[in-house]
């Protein structure tokens, strides 16, 4: 795997907006598919939808998932991603500017591995998306991938939903 | 024997012996006669005697009944006052059951003036036979002894109807008791009915504006927070890619922006603590207070690591209470003291219990900014400050946390002060004696 890629799931724009500033500001130029909502991420993941053509194999190194999204909500699109076999393993991070213990503790049974505030000041925002960035793509060993299962791997970006376009 | 008898003598004496036999047989069947009239009266007498036995027993009967009826009576009524709840049933009964005993006793009059119809018969016969009266004087007699017992057992027929009357009269007393009683329990069940459905609307209003206010929180802490990172963000953006068309004053202005936009998200989340601090449940345990006073320090020294404070925490402080609210009442009181000591060398922050005192008294001190005693009452109040921001941040939310977190757990908290020789906050975690 030499093409690293991060899931932004995030319905507001301008956060959006930010996570990309910040992401470049870090450094990290990995490419970042962005959904607007739950049930785009899930068609994103299963190939579903407008996905429906995506290579399968082809899964984000890490996936960060705000919580109060449309349609389908975080908690859920988490349940979701450990209920499926194909993206039990898949690393996600709940990026929320909830604090609300209940949210937390429901982010966590449903099967995320980490939980991050947003911070409302830029510098401590863009510190923790820095931090995140560089811990899920770099110092993080990933899952091995499954021998005979990865014949698509780098056609995945002619698919995705939004390339990152980080002209903010 | 053969006594020398003359025969005229003989036929003549013969002659009267059969005159007298003659006469003394007809006396004997005119006797006879008679006897038979007095068998057939004696008869009469007997079948009417039989007739009255009869009416007798008939009189015993209903006696009896009664007498089961009273018994009946006692027993319905302890029924009765053993039973207040079933009352009116009870009582419902006791109407039938009265109007049966009445009924009863209407029957036993009604026997008692047969009765003396039957009397009256019997006297009417006797009156036809005037010589058969004086007679059988000593039957009439006797009759009369029976029908003065008739009287008798009349008299006890009064007597045990005055009794069953007088019980009568004492149920009635019971009864109106039970419906005073009665009366008494279905206001009490109405007042009751009135408080529960009272308390029922109130605990379902309280449930709803607690709905309520976690949505509002959850909405504040999810949706009022993202403007704000917008703001702060953008206004950053601005700042680095566009410093070159910016005037000073510029610069200074999005300075401001930020500022504003961070301290909103300050209160916003103090305001959030507050909230949650009102809500959350109490989960009482044993503390170690000067644990709790050591690790809230040890993150503000990892957060200022530039600042140097003299520091004096006991060992241990044991209480009973929810750990994490006094974590969180140490954190803005030590915060406190923290913060106001910022312009102190050597700036003094202490922790630790008065020496006597029931119930026992905490303290933290500082040799701060302290304060001007006249507003003391101020200290405490949500949104109130002492200082200016730019003197010392804050959103005045801090202090009325503290405050409600003492009183969840039944203490109390006040404050000595002095302008520039520092503050010292005392609380206590249990109710005074």
């Amino acid at each position: 795997m030499t093409t690293a890629t991060i899931l932004l799931v995030e319905d507001n724009s301008k956060d959006e907006a930010l996570t990309l500033r910040a992401l470049k500001k870090a450094g990290i130029t990995n490419e970042v598919i962005v959904t607007r909502d739950g049930a785009e991420a899930l068609d994103y993941l299963f190939c579903t939808g407008a996905f429906a053509d995506r290579e399968p194999s082809a899964l984000p190194t890490v996936a960060l998932v705000d919580l109060n999204l449309p349609k389908i909500s975080g908690h859920e699109v988490v349940r979701r991603i450990r209920a499926d076999s194909r993206t039990r393993l898949l690393p996600v991070v709940i990026l929320t500017s909830s604090n609300e213990d209940e949210d937390r503790t429901k982010g966590y049974i449903a099967g995320a591995n980490s939980y991050v505030r947003k911070p409302v000041e830029f510098g401590a925002f863009a510190g923790a998306v820095q931090q995140l960035g560089l811990y899920w793509l770099v110092l993080n060993e990933r899952v091995p991938p499954v021998t005979g299962n990865r014949t698509g791997t780098g056609t995945a970006s002619s698919h995705e939903a939004r390339s990152s376009d980080t002209n903010v | 024997m053969h006594p020398n008898i003359e025969s005229a003598d003989t036929d003549g004496a013969l002659a009267d012996a059969h005159e007298h036999s003659t006469a003394i047989l007809d006396i004997l069947d005119d006797f006879a006669a008679r006897a038979t009239g007095l068998d057939a009266t004696q008869r009469a007498v007997m079948n009417i005697l039989d007739d009255f036995d009869v009416e007798r027993r008939k009189v015993e009967v209903v006696n009896e009944e009664l007498r089961g009826q009273i018994v009946e009576r006692i027993r319905v009524e302890e029924t009765l006052r053993s039973a207040s709840i079933a009352a009116e049933a009870a009582g419902a009964r006791i109407d039938a059951a009265q109007r049966a005993v009445l009924n009863i006793l209407d029957d036993a009059t009604t026997e008692t003036l047969r009765l003396n119809d039957t009397q009256r018969a019997i006297l009417n016969i006797l009156d036809d036979d005037e010589g058969e009266r004086q007679q059988f004087a000593s039957t009439q007699k006797a009759i009369l002894n029976i029908l003065d017992d008739s009287a008798d057992e009349k008299s006890q027929s009064k007597d045990l109807q005055l009794a069953a009357l007088n019980i009568l009269d004492d149920v009635e007393i019971e009864r109106q008791k039970v419906e005073y009683m009665n009366g008494e329990l279905r206001e009490q069940i109405v007042e009751r009915t009135r408080v529960e459905e009272a308390l029922r609307r109130a605990s379902a209003a309280t449930e709803a504006a607690n709905r309520e206010l976690e949505a509002f929180s959850y909405s504040v802490a999810h949706d009022l927070r993202a403007p704000l990172r917008s703001i702060d963000g953008f206004s950053q953006a601005l700042l680095e890619d566009c410093a070159e068309q910016l005037p000073q004053e510029g610069v200074t202005y999005l300075g401001f922006v930020r500022e504003s936009a961070q301290h909103m998200a300050q209160l916003i989340d103090d305001l959030l603590s507050m909230s949650r601090v009102a809500r959350s449940e109490f989960n009482r345990s044993t503390v170690n207070l000067a644990a709790v006073a050591r690790h809230v320090v040890t993150r503000l020294m990892r957060d200022h690591p530039d600042r140097s404070v003299e520091l004096i925490i006991p060992q241990e402080i044991m209480v009973a209470g929810d750990a994490r609210l006094l974590e969180l009442a140490l954190e803005n009181l030590l915060g406190n003291a923290w913060k106001f000591t910022r312009k102190r060398t050597p700036a003094h922050i202490e922790f630790g219990e008065m020496p006597d005192g029931l119930p026992t008294v905490y303290f933290v001190r500082d040799n701060g900014a302290g304060f001007n005693m006249a507003f003391a009452g101020k200290l405490f109040a949500v949104f109130q400050r002492l200082h200016t921001v730019t003197e010392f941040e804050g959103t005045g939310i801090g202090l009325a946390n503290v405050e409600r977190i003492i009183h969840r757990h039944g203490g109390r908290i006040w404050a000595e002060g002095e302008v520039d020789r520092g503050a010292t906050f005392y609380f206590t975690l249990e109710e005074a004696a």
